[in-house]
């Protein structure tokens, strides 16, 4: 007959195991990476200022789980889940998911101006065409 | 018959800009000139306006050398892009008619003053050439459904149509308008359309015409576009139902 596990204890277990100095550095790391790589980006003019606020809110937010682990913790508990590492893949997944959505919307708003665009093209070169008919006939 | 004949009515056409007769074309060097020809044979004077929707071969240059006012995309922007293009024009040129057909040859020419009459005469804004009243056109199964399920869905929004997928339409400056907004799909402006149009209180009939095997149509709505087709119109049909009823 198979033992039987007290669950909550297991995940009580799984929630206080301490982490490591490497996981708190490598957050770290990866925070001051993103926040460079955006600045160096935008110096290049490769990024827009305008596009930069989702990422450097984001490297922030990676810097202050790494300098307070025990916010990470705190969402683990409140998202029901066992490790800290399935809260990072779920609020990685969720921001990619925002991320996507909102350049959906962006190229949304693009195409219907390329589109405009493209006419306004099409409507101009129509009328110096004409004029450059008139001009002919006179 | 030809319904301009009568003086009233030549009267009152030429006190307004000559009716505008649009035809999107992309990449149509083969089929143009015909329907350019038997357009000229109903001796309606219309101003032809092409759009040619970045076209690779010589579809705009075809057009201009028959007098045609062309209007050329920079790049191919879609069906319903190009018959937007169009409606701008038209409104940029103080143009109060308009009549829309393809370039594929599909619709008859012949038929071009029936669908224009009712919007001269002011009884409707917008006329469909429906190939389905008074004649037995064929389709294949799958588009049967298709022409069905799209007719039920525009009567469930009050608007009786037969062929809501015709791009054959005349129009007057109303419609023009309402169909010059951002909201008008770069694609597919089908049912959707005319259900926008008829909650925007705008009078809807249709006349019936002739129509050869489509060509076109079977280019735009083929292999996986159909299933997106049907994906497309259920999801603007409900974005239209949104519009506020006049």
């Amino acid at each position: 007959m198979p033992p039987e596990f007290d669950h909550e204890a297991l995940r009580e277990l799984f929630l206080s195991a301490p982490e490591s100095e490497a996981t708190r550095i490598v957050a770290i790391v990866i925070a001051v990476l993103l926040l460079t790589t955006v600045l160096w980006l935008v110096r290049r003019r490769g990024l827009r200022e305008e596009l930069t606020p989702i990422w450097v809110v984001t490297a922030v937010g990676i810097f202050l789980v790494g300098i307070r682990l025990d916010l990470l913790h705190g969402i683990t508990r409140l998202v029901g889940a066992w490790t800290s590492s399935s809260t990072v893949f779920l609020l990685s997944s969720l921001f990619l998911m925002a991320i996507c959505l909102s350049y959906a919307v962006r190229l949304s708003r693009a195409s219907v101006q390329i589109k405009n665009l493209a006419q306004e093209t099409a409507l101009l070169r129509g009328r110096l065409d004409r004029l450059e008919h008139r001009n002919a006939d006179d | 018959m030809n319904h301009l004949d009568s003086p009233d009515e030549q009267a009152t056409v030429s006190r307004m800009h000559r009716p505008i007769l649009l035809i999107p074309a992309f990449n149509e060097e083969t089929s143009l000139p015909q329907v350019l020809d038997r357009v000229r044979e109903t001796g309606i004077d219309f101003e032809i306006v092409v759009v040619d929707d970045g076209s690779s071969d010589r579809t705009g240059e075809i057009a201009r050398n028959t007098g045609a006012t062309v209007l050329r995309h920079p790049f191919n922007l879609g069906y319903g892009a190009a018959l937007q293009t169009g409606y701008k024009y038209a409104l940029e040129t103080d143009t109060e008619f308009l009549v829309q057909l393809d370039s594929d040859g599909q619709h008859n020419p012949a038929d071009l003053s029936r669908l224009l009459q009712p919007v001269l005469e002011d009884r409707q804004d917008l006329v469909i050439g429906s190939r389905f009243l008074g004649s037995d056109y064929r389709m294949g199964a799958l588009r049967a459904i298709g022409r069905l399920l799209f007719s039920a869905i525009a009567r469930l929004f009050g608007l009786r149509v037969s062929d809501p997928t015709s791009g054959y339409q005349a129009m007057n400056r109303r419609v023009l308008s309402a169909h010059s907004q951002d909201s008008f799909p770069v694609d597919y402006p089908d049912v959707n359309v005319l259900i926008a149009a008829s909650r925007q209180g705008l009078r809807i009939s249709e006349e019936p015409v002739d129509m050869s095997a489509e060509t076109r149509a079977s280019t735009m709505h083929g292999g996986f576009r159909s299933l997106y087709y049907v994906y497309k119109m259920l999801l603007s049909t409900w974005t239209a139902s949104a519009i506020r009823r006049k």
